[in-house]
């Protein structure tokens, strides 16, 4: 049997300053190679759970735990998180705190030199990490020389330089514009594809993953309120008043017509999915009115 | 993908039941304390060589600094007298004074002070108290310069009464200076060093 990428069992964490845990009873398996997507209010704990995938809580900055979190079948327990890092990839919220180094290439090889990689394959992965983003022969750039949307590339060809099964994205396009977003979830989805990595990802704005999501995380109240395949998630979260708005407007409609209606629909990856399943069913945009508002 | 976990087995805990949870200290404190020391005391240091003495008094800039920085890191005792002994060695070069090497001694004692100043507070949980810069930037100033004074007394033989009544007044005018200093300054560099904790944890 395959072990889960990340592995949550009855884990708790409480910071240091906290008075209350603000993860609690944490069960969570994440499949391999599924791309999930972790949805929740503002302080539900979507970040502190990803920095316990990653290690960082509790073993870096400190704080209290119960439970256990795995990695690929590994525990993290007394693991170093630089360790950890050459099979999970975090890139934070903040992603400039995460550059460090004065050029592009300095900042990709960073891990691999720390990690006593040979200079030559140091050199190849980098230029190979480079171009995958689409920075290709940036090697010598300054970081200033770099726009924000190519910095936030920059970080996470820092990840792929260093080849984990997992990656972590703590909202990756929170700063970018709907063009910028939809451009880096093609590419973050091309390399899915591509290594068959497991990602992780915290969304707000869901629509821009709607394409490419396979698995859903609600978290509320530092608890998993849901979890599974997208298939079973959904009708989940839009039957929970407090969690419906959490879902992307097309899915929320898509629920809606199926209560209403008592028909079966697709899980729409677009607008143009929805529109052609409904012409498909002779639902046109009238029909819809007339079936919805009898 | 959510772990059903077995109730008859008992693994499965109650929704409200929090366990004993284990205390994991930060990994990072390690380090930056580090950097915090060696770009306060650079600072220090220039601030030390440009001051102007008005009157016999100046500024102990390298007191203040290590203040901040034992206010800040909250060192166990051993690490502040290495940061006083290193503070005295910064003080040596430029020192114009009788006994250039009193400053080991004196800065070790300064630092001690504070140090200890802080425990205190700390086991009166006062830990957090706003005022602890203004109190320790005063009392390791004050301790500092008076070690260093009453050295300097034993090596030019002057009478106590020298010490007790034209030094030691000195030596708390820099105080008082040297607390101002230490409280303004606390603020704004632990706001530049720990924003992203929102608290202390270096």
């Amino acid at each position: 049997m395959t072990n889960p990428a990340v592995s949550f069992a009855h884990y708790y964490f409480q910071y240091s300053s906290g008075r209350v845990p603000a993860l609690k009873d944490i069960c969570l398996d994440i499949v391999p190679g599924s791309f999930t997507v972790l949805l929740g209010p503002s302080g539900a704990g979507k970040t502190t759970l990803c920095k316990s995938m990653t290690g960082i809580l509790p073993y870096y900055q400190g704080g209290s735990y119960a439970g256990d979190v795995r990695v690929l079948g590994e525990s993290t327990k007394g693991r170093k998180v630089s360790d950890l890092a050459m099979r999970i990839g975090f890139m934070m919220e903040d992603y400039e705190s995460q550059l460090v180094s004065l050029t592009a290439g300095e900042e990709v090889a960073f891990a691999l030199v720390n990690h006593g990689f040979p200079p030559g394959e140091t050199e190849d992965r980098v230029r190979r990490a480079l171009a995958e983003v689409g920075l290709p022969g940036r090697e010598n750039y300054q970081l200033d020389e770099l726009s924000g949307g190519q910095r936030q590339r920059l970080a996470l060809a820092s990840l792929l330089a260093v080849r984990p099964e997992v990656i972590v994205l703590d909202e990756p396009v929170s700063a970018m514009d709907p063009d910028g977003a939809e451009s880096l979830y093609k590419l973050i989805h091309e390399i899915h594809e591509e290594h068959g990595t497991t990602f992780v990802v915290v969304e707000h704005r869901v629509e821009f993953v709607l394409p490419y999501v396979t698995d859903l995380v609600a978290v509320k109240d530092g608890r998993i309120a849901v979890a599974g395949p997208c298939g079973d998630v959904v009708p989940a979260l839009y039957a929970d008043p407090a969690l419906r708005p959490l879902l992307p407007d097309l899915w929320q409609i898509r629920c809606g017509l199926e209560a209403r209606t008592g028909q079966s629909f697709r899980l729409w990856r677009s607008v143009a999915g929805a529109v052609d399943e409904l012409r498909e069913r002779g639902m046109g945009p009238l029909a819809v009115r007339k079936e919805g508002n009898p | 993908m959510e772990r059903e976990w077995n109730e008859a087995s008992g693994t499965s805990l109650s929704p409200d039941r929090i366990p004993p949870l284990t205390k994991v200290e930060a990994n990072q404190q390690g380090y930056r304390w580090v950097a915090i020391t060696a770009m306060l005391y650079a600072i220090g240091i220039i601030l030390h060589t440009v001051s102007p003495n008005v009157g016999g008094v100046t500024i102990n800039w390298t007191i203040a600094m290590y203040c901040i920085v034992i206010n800040l890191t909250k060192p166990p005792l051993t690490r502040a007298i290495g940061m006083g002994f290193i503070a005295g060695i910064t003080l040596i070069p430029s020192s114009k004074s009788a006994f250039p090497l009193g400053n080991l001694a004196s800065e070790i004692c300064g630092a001690t002070t504070c140090c200890l100043l802080l425990k205190a507070l700390a086991m009166a949980r006062l830990g957090d108290w706003k005022l602890a810069p203004l109190v320790t930037g005063f009392c390791s100033t004050f301790v500092s310069g008076g070690v260093f004074t009453f050295i300097l007394r034993l090596i030019l033989n002057l009478p106590l009464g020298v010490w007790l009544k034209v030094m030691l007044p000195v030596v708390a005018v820099v105080g008082v200076l040297n607390a101002v200093v230490t409280f303004g300054l606390y603020g704004p560099v632990k706001k530049l060093f720990f924003a992203r904790e929102g608290g202390r944890t270096a």
